[in-house]
């Protein structure tokens, strides 16, 4: 068994590295700050879709916050070092929804909640991974949502919003949502 | 003719060799003594006083010389019957023979015979052999004594 | 029989150990598989921390009836998840596998285990441990051992089978065969045949055409007697009918010797008494034919001699004892001596060897040879006369040579021929009987004789004592094409 045909790179089409510490914090998935946890998911996302190609080779792979941070040092603790890829991951942190078209993941904050469903739509079939842990967040157009089950951090996907962006999730991840969405939700 | 005593017998029957070896003993002044068998039977009744000669007193002669090839009897049985009888037993006896069969001489001397003389065929020598042989037996010869 | 079954047991013991140990690899590689499935498909559970996806993974482990137990270990060594059939997993301990692998696998009793990282992209995330009871590799290996086995025993006995079949068709008739074949050259008895197997097969073919080469032997050797016998009797009558010449001849020369002799005698008598009496009537002519029938008669008395001697020694047996040819030769040539007194000869007498001869006939042979030297070099002033040995292709060869008359050489054969001679009466007397004599002693000798010779430059006469050698030697047993 060598590791050129394991399957992940013909799947997931990538070559980054994972998080080591992201072991240790699900070990003790009790006691962990949520946060700590979400931040690592959030790089977990990049490794399960299938991107686009990138405009340019060496660009960064940036995951953005959008809104109020609730994530701190961790975010950048997390990315620190990591790639997706090629690119390596970078956080990034905007106010402004313009700035979200160079984001490959975006995490709305609960901050933005009363005017998400515009934001998002704003995005249109831009490739944007939007995650979000604000409740309705799949309703409004978001493709995943965080939530806590049973004091763990699970997520819900929204594949039709995934589509619409021409973004494919991989089964391994859609496989671990509590809840998969397919369809689109009604214009409004 | 009765009264000299014979000195040789010579047994002999062929008349041509009887004649040559007569001539040569006459020549060799020793004729008067001869008498003559012409076969080998008339050679023992002579020696033995038999038959015609059945009157005669018996006297050895100095000599008998032998012809092997004799009629009736031959040479080597009146060797034998010479030699198987008390009165001739050392009486000499010389074979004289055109014979050279060396199975004649070997059974001649085994019957004791004196001497084997082969008649040579030239005359000369056969003069000379006869005249020898009759000096050694007749002359100079020491004839055993008559027991 | 014993090594083709030993052969099928190795073959079916290789057989076996090969199917097993490609059962327990076809295993391993199974194993490995899923192993594999389960590390692809739990990659994520283990990031997103989502033991039941992981368990649901494991779950599918379901479809392999022979896996007892499997689990999915994170880096801390803790279970992550677990799955189970029949009875609960005894799995605890966190599986060891060397850093250098990704995957490893061992034996416990009757069940084979097998782990492997959980590492997309080299990175560990965990590890998945799935054991399997060998149950079904030992059944399926059973069964193997069973077909293998019963293989082998239908082999073993086909073997037994055709092994008596060939035994009977085929051992005995050839060990018959053999055994005849030994009885018929050990007692040469050509009348002892192989026993027929009655099948029409090439055996009966070997054994009949076998039967028919003794029979043809036997015919053979009977004409080969048939023809011995004949020889024999033969020879019998031819060696009857010789004795019987022979004493004929004996009895012949005899009376030669008696009656031819004899009349001869008295011609030289009579004519000699005649010259001697009757000289005086006689003219010139008359003493010269009187004296022409004296020396006729002399003649032939010494040829009527010569001639008997010559019958002798044809009829005498060779007796051979080592003798000293010098010692025959300086007898030879003393016995001669009145022949050659006030001769002038000069003598080249080379050292003779010792030989294995009939002395007293090869003495004959000197004084023939040597009166021959003596009487052709008469005419000569200084006579040669030379005897010696030489070496002519290996063989020992006497020779006696002269510088005398002489021969030509296109008249040799005639030389010892009886009554033969190559010179007149008047030049060289002598009844042509010497050289014949000569001849025949060599011949009884087993040696051989031959003379060269050139008119006037003398003769050389070569013989020697004993049969030639082959020049090839033959080896004596070697079979005769």
């Amino acid at each position: 068994m060598t590791r050129s045909t394991f399957p992940f790179r013909s799947l997931l089409g990538i070559s980054a590295v994972l998080v080591l510490s992201i072991s240790a914090v699900l070990a003790h998935a009790s006691s962990p700050n949520e946060y700590d946890v979400k931040a690592a998911y959030l790089y977990n996302f990049g490794l399960f879709v299938q991107w686009p190609a990138a405009p340019e080779p060496d660009a960064a792979f940036t995951i953005c916050v959008f809104g109020v941070d609730p994530f701190g040092k961790v975010l950048d603790r997390t990315l620190a070092g990591q790639s997706i890829g090629s690119q390596s991951t970078i956080p990034r942190r905007i106010s402004n929804p313009q700035d979200a078209l160079g984001c490959r993941i975006l995490f709305v904050s609960s901050s933005e909640e009363n005017n998400v469903k515009q934001f998002l739509s704003s995005l249109g079939k831009t490739a944007v991974l939007t995650v979000s842990d604000m409740p309705q967040f799949l309703d409004r157009g978001g493709m995943i949502q965080f939530m806590v089950v049973n004091n763990r951090v699970r997520f819900e996907v929204n594949l039709a919003a995934a589509r619409r962006a021409g973004l494919t999730l991989s089964s391994q991840l859609v496989k671990l949502a509590v809840t998969v969405e397919t369809s689109l939700p009604p214009e409004k | 003719m009765i009264h000299a005593a014979v000195e040789i017998l010579l047994a002999e029957d062929n008349p041509s060799d009887v004649e040559l070896t007569l001539r040569t003993l006459k020549r060799s002044n020793l004729l008067n003594t001869v008498h003559v068998a012409r076969d080998g039977e008339e050679a023992l009744d002579f020696l033995f006083c038999r038959g015609p000669h059945a009157g005669r007193d018996f006297a050895a002669p100095k000599v008998v010389l032998l012809d092997l090839k004799l009629p009736k009897v031959d040479g080597i049985e009146v060797l034998e019957a010479i030699r198987a009888d008390e009165r001739t037993r050392l009486l000499p006896v010389v074979i004289l023979t055109s014979s050279r069969e060396q199975a004649d001489v070997t059974s001649s001397y085994k019957l004791g015979v004196n001497s084997y003389i082969q008649k040579p065929v030239d005359f000369e020598q056969f003069q000379e052999t006869i005249r020898q042989l009759g000096l050694y037996w007749l002359v100079v010869n020491q004839p055993p004594s008559e027991g | 029989m014993l090594v083709s079954a030993a052969a099928l047991v190795l073959a079916s013991g290789a057989f076996t150990a090969y199917t097993w140990l490609t059962f327990r690899a076809a295993m391993v590689e199974q194993l490995s598989v899923q192993a594999r499935i389960i590390a692809f498909n739990s990659a994520s559970a283990l990031l997103f921390n989502d033991p039941v996806s992981a368990q649901k993974t494991l779950g599918a482990l379901g479809a392999s009836p022979s896996i007892v137990d499997a689990a999915i270990y994170d880096n801390g060594g803790g279970v992550f998840a677990r799955y189970w059939r029949g009875r609960k997993s005894l799995i605890k301990a966190f599986p060891q596998i060397s850093k250098s692998q990704t995957e490893a696998h061992w034996y416990t009793h009757g069940e084979l285990s097998l782990a492997r990282r959980i590492e997309p992209q080299g990175k560990p995330l965990g590890v998945v441990l799935i054991r399997c009871e060998l149950g079904e590799l030992t059944t399926r290996l059973e069964g193997y051992a069973a077909i293998t086995a019963a293989v082998l025993a239908a082999c073993l006995g086909a073997a037994v089978l055709i092994s008596a079949g060939v035994h009977r068709s085929v051992s005995v008739p050839v060990i018959r065969l053999a055994e005849t074949a030994r009885l018929v050259s050990r007692d040469k008895n050509y009348s002892l045949r192989a026993a027929a197997t009655g099948s029409r097969d090439e055996l009966d073919f070997l054994i009949q055409s076998f039967n028919g080469m003794l029979e043809e032997i036997q015919q053979r050797d009977a004409s080969l007697q048939k023809a011995h016998d004949e020889l024999e009797r033969r020879v019998e009558e031819r060696t009857g009918l010789l004795h019987a010449a022979n004493k004929e001849l004996e009895a012949f020369s005899y009376s030669v010797s008696h009656d031819l002799r004899a009349p001869l005698r008295h011609i030289s008598g009579f004519s000699k008494i005649l010259a001697e009496e009757n000289r005086d009537q006689l003219n010139a002519d008359g003493r010269h034919y009187l004296a022409r029938i004296e020396e006729g008669a002399r003649n032939m008395g010494r040829l009527v001699d010569d001639l008997l001697s010559m019958g002798r020694i044809s009829r005498q047996e060779v007796v051979r004892r080592p003798a000293d040819l010098n010692l025959l030769w300086q007898e030879a040539w003393e016995r001669l001596q009145p022949e050659f007194e006030g001769r002038k000869i000069e003598w080249r007498i080379g050292a003779l060897p010792a030989a294995e001869c009939d002395p007293g006939l090869i003495k004959l042979v000197f004084t023939n040879l040597l009166s021959n030297a003596v009487k052709y070099t008469r005419r000569r002033e200084c006579a040669v006369i030379e005897a010696g040995q030489i070496t002519v292709d290996g063989e020992d060869v006497i020779f006696v040579r002269d510088n005398g008359a002489g021969f030509d050489q296109k008249y040799a054969h005639k030389l010892f021929g009886v009554f033969q001679r190559l010179h007149r009466e008047e030049d060289f007397e002598g009844a042509g009987v010497g050289l014949a004599t000569v001849q025949r002693i060599i011949h009884k000798h087993g040696g051989r004789i031959w003379a060269e010779g050139k008119v006037e430059c003398g003769a050389a006469f070569f013989f020697t004592l004993v049969p030639r050698k082959p020049s090839r030697p033959k080896p004596a047993n070697s079979v005769s094409s």
